[in-house]
């Protein structure tokens, strides 16, 4: 049962020409007007339609209106109202949920005789709801077009109904021309619209038609429009498989047909669009072979098989769309519209190889995007560095992590395994920059720390020898140490970073190591360049020059302190060290791995390294031009970070194998994750100061909460190894532990002490006791097999397998769990867990001078600690830094909910 | 979603009154087996699938008994028979023990919407029980109906005249047949076939149609599926866990249609526009590991949630995330980007960082912003990428993504988990 509409039609069809699709004069009444997609969609489509939206429904909120750039829409609870109250309309708009569509349909053709078309946007419409809208609107004659669709829009009339086509900007793709697009793709009606500019092809009608099982207006139903319209010289169609509704269809005009979705016929089921099922004849293939027959061609165009005739063209990829077009239209004599409007080829906007280096055809330059996106885009990279979304980081690190199954912990992506074996200058500011450093960038940060560790005259080293006299452990003299070390003492120096970063930001220098960048377009105005500058009261200052021969010396590269050489002025040391830290976080602040505020804040952290390690040297030893008798000259010109840690331990320059050691234990040390008491201790800290107003963040303070969270059993502990390892040794005869040939019967010793050790368990079981624990000997993760490794143990083990070196301690440690089993001490050989390797690793480091009496027990025990808070305060760093990027105002307190009172 | 066989098919045919063929099922006890070939003397044994399985007949895998010895070897040849039908394997679980109906007569019945009418169409042929594609024209009725009406009476009786069928069935198929339309439309199916429906005498010479065979889809869009309290497991058959998981999300406020093109792909690759997604999945091939249409301007949390899922069961082995789509209309790209961009930052968190590149084709409202909002993203995690806009064609980002997964593949996979600081390229 139907309308008698166009005649010669076996059902209704009333739209004649494709200028009747869209027009001026159609006016719309929008259903859900309100709802989430048309409250977005429908002010642009009425802006740029002149105004054609009467009104909209949205039950229940009468009375409400739509604001639009051009005035508000007025909303009714039904169509009823709104014809009531003198709004005529012809065209129903459908943004109602899928269940509601049909109802809606019905409302539309009963309420409102005038009615002529509707167009359905809401995707998911049942195929029994569909059928009975199709049902209604042939019986009530009324065209409609979708569902699952985005519209029409005419370029000629400047008229956009329904969807979306066009997006926020339909200016942009209706382009007015001769060409008229159907597509059963929403997406691709513009796309190809935006295509076809580029040949120099605009567009008259584009109909999104949807791709439901019921297609409301279809192929035919637009080729018949296609032939009455006299705008309209060819028509470009987008098809997936499943339907016949293109099968016999004669366009009339010159057609490219474009069909894609041979891929489908290896599925069973419906994909993107409802109706894109393939079922038998209707696949793909068979749609390719009815437009091949259709234009009289025998295969599909392809840039590098250009096939057409007269009548059309099969393509099989919408960027060949374009092309086909211009050479079916050249053999009909007609020319493009318009001049091109650019190309398809690829173009990067946006791009970022982290530092890779990807091959040349891969690794495409930027091109800049078409206006207005160029500009925003040029908003966009005035933003330096990463940004960072802020969360409560309680417990939680961006920074470390620990893997339960092997405690190793990882620190930005590098494991403490990997960390213990490069030199301690490359990782140092790793925590902080994300990166091991270069050999330049080493160079860099030796000077850097060796221009701090020297406190002579500064009251810096009167609070830390009261604090150290007063007998407090290492950590709370260090914390002594870094309390001093306050915002106004690192001001100048964050300002300089700042400044360099700002004068040097768009300047697109990639790399703070290349003096040959050209920075003559930099303009510094006086106030800044005088921030760089020494004041008279610094000119007794010998350092800054120091400093800068040191670099010299080492060949250090730095843009930022030739820029700065150039200013004619005798520079500070803030503004030394605030270039040798730009230097240092530089590629990684382009490359966008760290935030501006990390790199401005890195000045920082150096200084508190250099002072913190400083802090372990008695102040007797701090001279004016010397450091334990060690001329400046030489720190800063040879020394290493490691060196001036071995040195603020024993006294003593390193030899290379000595420093290697004291590097592999430091390297293990650096953290066991944002659990660990010293972790929480620094990030407590940071969240007590509130890291959403960062400038009030007080680094040196956060390092005093992980050094106040440290102490003699989380830190301390380490000696405790090595007070084992002096027992069992105390009557050896052993001079040089790293030798192999010692002399003594490690096994025999490993023995008595666990036949001891049973002993004293029995005993101890006996009388209900607690049995010792051991110190360096079993784990509660690494344990159960019939032989128990600690990977950590292992790693390191296997390094120095793999060198030729040896020790003594670590053997007997081995030894000591084979025997603890064999004497049946155990009930499986435990594992030689990591302290035991950092104790044994720093007893044959420091066994020498605690044999000839330079160094006591208390040296030893002070060692153990010290160590432990050189390798934390690079962890520490690590956790302050990401939760001062990443954290929110006291995120680490828990809900007196979770608190437990305890009676 | 469809629905083969009797033993489910009875029971829908029973909420119409259409009468079937008596059906056990694979837990009938040799008693009851033995009954029934007392009473019908023949039965049938066909193997159980799930969803839609055609053509088991031309395979041999449908058993005769007379006997319940036979019953029982066929019982156990066909219980986990496996068919190939196209490019799908299935595998039986189960058989089912069918009653055979003697008749003269077979027919040929089938419901669906058909695009050359626009409407729903019914399908009809006295001469069934075969291949409705091996018979003439002329042979069969293909006769479209008012959909607001329905199927009535006199549209089957016309067509039964038109093609000539034998008199002593018309009267049956016009009593019985438009049952069969309550079925369909009521019950949110989208086709429905019984083949054959044997016409069996009764004692009055009377003819009875019975149905012996049954197929029909379902319209996953509609609720109305749910008044037949159907198991889920009847769908379950070629749907993979994460196929199940995604599609739950599935509304009509954004699309989250997603299948499994490649499980040993490469290439994930978040699609918007049903376009994009037949563009991408053709160009890509068997790189890609999911064919995905994510368009329809998803909210946040939606988008967040599908690439969550997506990235829980495919980021591992992926060496490009590739998000790619035309200009889009209305599909918001700053709130889709930041959906995807912050479920890979949970997923790095939750998982620990793997080596990926990220390509991107996009434009469409808010495309700076969401490009800016997902490079951000990727900086802080390392993570390498390429944004193309709108002004690339899409089959050269596609082609440009394919480049960067085979740079991945040989080499480029390891370099970039060097730089991400893992040691294993997954």
């Amino acid at each position: 049962m139907h309308r008698q509409g166009i005649e010669n039609f076996p059902y209704y069809l009333g739209l004649n020409s494709l200028d009747q699709i869209a027009t001026r004069e159609d006016r719309v009444c929008v259903l859900n007007i309100l709802g989430g997609e048309s409250r977005q969609v429908t002010p642009t489509s009425h802006a740029f339609s002149g105004g054609n939206v009467v009104f909209g429904t949205s039950p229940g909120r009468a009375g409400q209106k739509l604001k639009t750039p051009v005035g508000d829409i007025p909303v009714f609870n039904n169509v009823r109202e709104g014809v009531n109250a003198g709004h005529a309309f012809n065209v129903g708009v459908v943004y109602l949920p899928p269940t509601s569509v049909r109802d809606g349909v019905a409302e539309l053709i009963r309420v409102n005789p005038k009615l002529t078309k509707i167009v359905i946007i809401t995707e998911k419409i049942s195929v029994h709801d569909a059928r009975e809208v199709r049902a209604m609107g042939q019986a009530n004659g009324i065209d409609i077009i979708g569902g699952n669709c985005l519209g029409v829009a005419d370029s000629w009339n400047r008229i956009r109904i329904g969807g979306a086509l066009g997006g926020d900007r339909p200016e942009e793709s209706l382009l007015k021309g001769s060409v008229s697009i159907f597509s059963n793709s929403g997406g691709f009606t513009t796309t190809i619209a935006q295509y076809l500019s580029t040949e120099g092809w605009g567009t008259t009608t584009l109909i999104s038609s949807g791709k439901d099982v019921y297609i409301h207006y279809a192929a035919r139903d637009f080729a018949h429009a296609l032939q009455n319209d006299a705008r309209t010289k060819a028509a470009v169609l987008y098809v997936e498989p499943g339907g016949y509704y293109e099968h016999g269809v004669t366009f009339g005009k010159p057609t490219v047909a474009c069909v894609v979705g041979r891929w489908k016929s290896k599925l069973t089921r419906a994909v993107g669009h409802a109706g894109a099922m393939a079922g038998s004849g209707d696949s793909a293939e068979d749609k390719e072979n009815w437009f091949l027959e259709a234009f009289g061609v025998d295969r599909a165009f392809t840039p590098d098989d250009p096939v057409v005739s007269a009548k059309g063209a099969l393509v099989t990829n919408i960027a060949d769309i374009p092309a086909a077009l211009t050479a079916v239209m050249k053999l009909n004599g007609v020319a493009p519209d318009f001049a091109s409007t650019g190309s398809l080829a690829l173009k990067p906007w946006i791009a970022n190889d982290q530092g890779l280096r990807l091959p040349e055809d891969l690794a495409m330059p930027v091109v800049e995007a078409p206006e207005p996106y160029n500009a925003q885009i040029a908003k966009l990279s005035e933003q330096v560095g990463a940004v960072i979304a802020r969360q409560t980081m309680k417990d939680k690190s961006g920074a470390s992590v620990m893997d339960p199954n092997t405690q190793v912990t990882s620190v930005h992506g590098h494991s403490v395994l990997d960390m213990a074996l490069e030199p301690l200058e490359a990782i140092f500011a790793l925590p902080l920059v994300h990166e091991i450093a270069t050999a330049n960038d080493r160079a860099m940060l030796d000077v850097a720390v060796a221009a701090e560790v020297n406190l002579v005259g500064d009251p810096i080293l009167v609070a830390t020898d009261a604090a150290r006299e007063a007998g407090n452990s290492p950590n709370t003299v260090m914390a002594a140490a870094a309390a001093i070390v306050g915002p106004n003492r690192v001001r100048r120096a964050l300002d300089c970073a700042s400044a360099l970063i700002g004068l040097f930001a768009q300047s697109g220098l990639k790399d703070g190591r290349d003096e040959g960048f050209d920075f003559s377009n930099i303009r510094i105005d006086d106030e800044t360049r005088a921030l760089f500058l020494a004041t008279e009261a610094e000119a007794d200052d010998p350092r800054p020059e120091a400093m800068l021969a040191a670099i010299t010396a080492r060949g250090g590269k730095s843009v930022f302190l030739k820029f700065l050489g150039t200013l004619g002025g005798r520079l500070s040391r803030d503004a030394i060290l605030a270039a040798i830290s730009t230097t240092i976080a530089w590629g990684p602040l382009m490359r966008k791995r760290i935030s501006r505020l990390t790199a401005e804040t890195l000045p920082w952290y150096l200084r508190l390294y250099g002072v913190m390690v400083g802090a372990t040297i008695p102040g007797e030893h701090h001279q004016h031009g010397s450091l334990y008798g060690i001329p400046r000259e030489d720190r800063f010109g040879k020394w290493t970070m490691a060196d001036i840690c071995y040195l603020a331990m024993t006294g003593k320059k390193p030899s290379k194998e000595e420093t290697l050691p004291l590097q592999i234990l430091i390297g293990l040390l650096i953290s066991n994750g944002p659990g660990s008491i010293s972790a929480q201790g620094a990030k407590g800290a940071v969240a007590a100061d509130g890291p959403q107003t960062p400038e009030r963040v007080q680094i040196n303070k956060a390092m005093m909460g992980f050094l106040t969270h440290s102490g003699y059993s989380h830190g301390g502990n380490g000696f405790e190894g090595m007070a084992f390892l002096l027992d069992q040794f105390k009557d050896a005869e052993l001079h040089d532990p790293t030798d192999q040939n010692h002399g003594l019967d490690l096994k025999t010793m490993a023995r008595d002490f666990a036949l001891n050790y049973k002993r004293e368990k029995a005993k101890a079981k006996e009388l209900g006791a607690e049995v010792r624990a051991l110190p360096g000997i079993h784990h509660p993760v690494f344990r159960g097999k019939a032989e128990n490794f600690d990977p950590r143990e292992r790693f390191v083990a296997a390094f120095m397998e793999k060198r030729g070196d040896y020790n003594v301690f670590h053997e007997y440690y081995r030894e000591v769990v084979r025997a603890l089993f064999d004497v049946g001490a155990s009930r499986y050989v435990f594992c030689v867990n990591v302290d035991a390797i950092i104790a044994a690793l720093l007893l044959a480091l420091l066994w020498k001078d605690y044999k000839s009496g330079a160094l006591t027990t208390r040296h030893l025990e002070n060692a153990a600690f010290t160590v432990f808070l050189f390798g934390r305060m690079i962890g520490s760093a690590a956790e302050i830094d990401d939760h001062l990027n990443r954290g929110r105002n006291m995120d680490t307190r828990t809900p007196a909910s979770e608190c437990h009172f305890v009676a | 979603m469809e629905v083969t066989g009797m033993l489910t098919g009875a029971k829908l045919l029973g909420h119409v009154g259409f009468p079937t063929t008596e059906v056990l099922g694979p837990d009938a006890t040799e008693d009851e087996i033995q009954n029934l070939i007392d009473r019908h003397k023949l039965i049938f044994i066909k193997p159980l699938f799930r969803g839609g399985v055609g053509k088991k007949g031309k395979a041999g895998l449908i058993g005769k008994a007379s006997d319940l010895k036979t019953a029982l070897a066929e019982k156990e040849r066909l219980y986990f028979a496996e068919h190939r039908h196209g490019n799908v394997i299935a595998k039986a679980n189960g058989i089912t023990f069918e009653a055979g109906v003697p008749a003269e007569h077979e027919v040929y019945f089938a419901i669906t919407d058909d695009s050359r009418f626009r409407a729903p169409t019914m399908t009809l042929t006295h001469r069934g029980g075969v291949d409705i594609e091996e018979l003439e024209k002329h042979e069969i009725a293909s006769v479209p109906f008012d959909a607001l009406t329905g199927l009535k009476a006199f549209v089957v009786a016309n067509a039964l005249t038109d093609i000539n069928a034998p008199r002593e069935i018309i009267s049956p198929l016009v009593q019985h047949l438009p049952k069969l339309w309550e079925l369909m439309h009521h019950y949110g199916m989208t086709t429905l076939e019984l083949n054959p429906i044997r016409m069996r005498p009764g004692r009055d010479g009377r003819l009875t149609p019975v149905a012996c065979d049954f197929k029909c889809g379902f319209d996953r869009d509609d609720a109305r599926v749910a008044r037949l309290g159907l198991p889920d497991y009847l769908f379950a058959s070629d749907i993979s866990a994460f196929e199940q998981e995604v599609n739950r999300l599935r509304t009509h406020q954004g699309q989250s249609d997603v299948f499994v093109i490649n499980d040993k792909g490469t290439i994930l690759a978040p699609t918007f526009g049903g376009g994009a997604n037949s563009l991408v999945t053709e160009v890509l091939g068997d790189a890609a590991i999911i064919s995905s249409d994510f368009g329809g301007n998803p909210p946040y949390e939606k988008m967040k949630a599908v690439a969550s899922i997506c990235y829980r069961h495919f980021l591992a082995q992926t060496n490009v995330l590739f998000i790619i789509g035309g200009k889009s209309n209305n599909t918001d790209i700053l709130e889709t980007f930041r959906g995807m961009g912050d479920a890979l930052r949970e997923h790095f968190s939750a998982h620990g960082p793997t080596p990926l590149y990220v390509v991107v084709g996009r434009g469409g409202p808010n495309l700076v912003r969401g490009m800016g909002n997902l490079a951000d993203t990727l900086d802080s995690l390392g993570l390498p990428y390429r944004f193309f806009g709108f002004d690339s064609a899409i089959s050269e980002v596609v082609n440009y993504a394919k480049k960067v997964d085979l740079w991945m593949r040989d080499g480029g996979r390891a370099e970039i988990a060097r730089h991400l600081g893992i040691t294993e390229a997954a």
